[in-house]
């Protein structure tokens, strides 16, 4: 089924099979749900804006998730200062409670933090595709369209990835196991 | 043997393909090193997908976005904007090129199509070339040619009027002398 992203039944498809994926990958890169909202928020209206067709769904939800992702990567490298003050701010005791909720109460939010940390001190190329691979549903291939790498590269970096997380967070502190 | 490490990880993403994949499953049910790698990537990846709000709480602003991007794109598409509410913008050398056409158009309007010479003449003095029947005169108005006359009348009316006259004749045989003589007058 043909995508054209002006038109209205079109877009409310494409909408709603996507948005809470894009806000899965635009969180997990600035870490901020209002940002992360305000980025996926920009993703569509380029989407819109563009005029453009896709074969499928799926293609057009990856374009999406490329431009949702290289908009946040952008955010990140400008605003490096202002979220580093925002982490700061995020990691005094009295705010780190107001933002709970069910899937936080279950995993602790020290263990939270040494994760992203983890995560966060892998280099770009892995780092990028164990978000892909973790926080979305896509599968090696799907990942590997919207980076544009073949699926043999990503199957490696997941890999890579994982090894490299279980090193960081077995070593570091115990009470991750 | 055991098995690369590497197929494990693509075994928990359920990305293995069939050879393989029941190659992979009969090795793990008897390898108790291999089952406790796989135990620890699995262990890797679940810590890192619940270390993430929950969907409900990434999704809380989607229909108010929607209805942000519905209020800008999709509604506005059946409101024609008006021609005369149209925001025009026009670059500098655009401007400067429409007005240069606007000056050539003008002038050239009067020089092809403008008046008649008294109005050239109040507008550009120096610039009456019009023909008109106050400036055009009929020198002669018989319909006869040059060759109606004979060659000495046309020398006789030439020396009466002044004219020095040269005569040559050119031919391309000199010997055939009946052939008309070309004349060339000067």
């Amino acid at each position: 089924m043909e995508i054209k992203s002006t038109d209205a039944s079109d877009f409310k498809l494409v909408y709603d099979s996507s948005f809470t994926l894009l806000m899965r990958v635009s969180y997990h890169i600035v870490y901020n749900e209002d940002i992360a909202e305000e980025l996926v928020q920009e993703a569509f209206e380029r989407f819109y804006v563009k005029n453009m067709t896709f074969p499928s769904v799926d293609e057009a939800m990856f374009w999406l998730i490329r431009v949702t992702k290289n908009l946040a990567l952008n955010h990140v490298r400008r605003h490096k200062r202002e979220l580093n003050m925002v982490e700061k701010v995020k990691k005094m005791p009295g705010e780190a409670s107001s933002n709970q909720d069910g899937s936080k109460q279950l995993i602790e939010q020290e263990t939270i933090q040494a994760v992203r940390k983890a995560i966060e001190s892998l280099p770009d190329n892995l780092k990028i595709v164990i978000k892909l691979k973790e926080y979305t549903d896509l599968d090696y291939k799907g990942i590997g369209k919207v980076l544009g790498i073949s699926e043999s590269n990503v199957k490696v970096r997941v890999f890579r990835a994982r090894k490299k997380l279980e090193e960081l967070l077995g070593k570091e502190d115990g009470y991750v196991y | 043997m055991c098995i690369d490490e590497q197929l494990i990880s693509s075994y928990l993403d359920g990305e293995l393909c069939e050879p393989y994949k029941s190659q992979t499953e009969e090795h793990l049910s008897y390898c108790k090193a291999c089952n406790a790698r796989l135990e620890k990537l699995k262990k890797v990846s679940d810590l890192v997908k619940l270390s993430s709000p929950s969907d409900e709480v990434l999704s809380k602003g989607k229909d108010e976005v929607f209805a942000l991007l519905e209020k800008k794109y999709l509604g506005q598409k059946k409101k024609h904007i008006s021609f005369l509410r149209r925001k025009f913008e026009v670059t500098f050398p655009t401007m400067v090129t429409s007005a240069a056409a606007v000056v050539v158009i003008f002038v050239g309007g009067f020089v092809l199509f403008g008046s008649n010479s008294s109005q050239t003449n109040e507008i550009v003095p120096s610039f009456n070339l019009q023909a008109g029947q106050d400036n055009v005169r009929f020198v002669s108005n018989k319909e006869q040619g040059l060759d109606s006359y004979s060659l000495e009348e046309i020398m006789k009316y030439l020396d009466s009027k002044g004219y020095e006259v040269d005569i040559s004749i050119k031919g391309l045989k000199p010997l055939e002398e009946t052939s008309t003589e070309p004349t060339s007058l000067e």
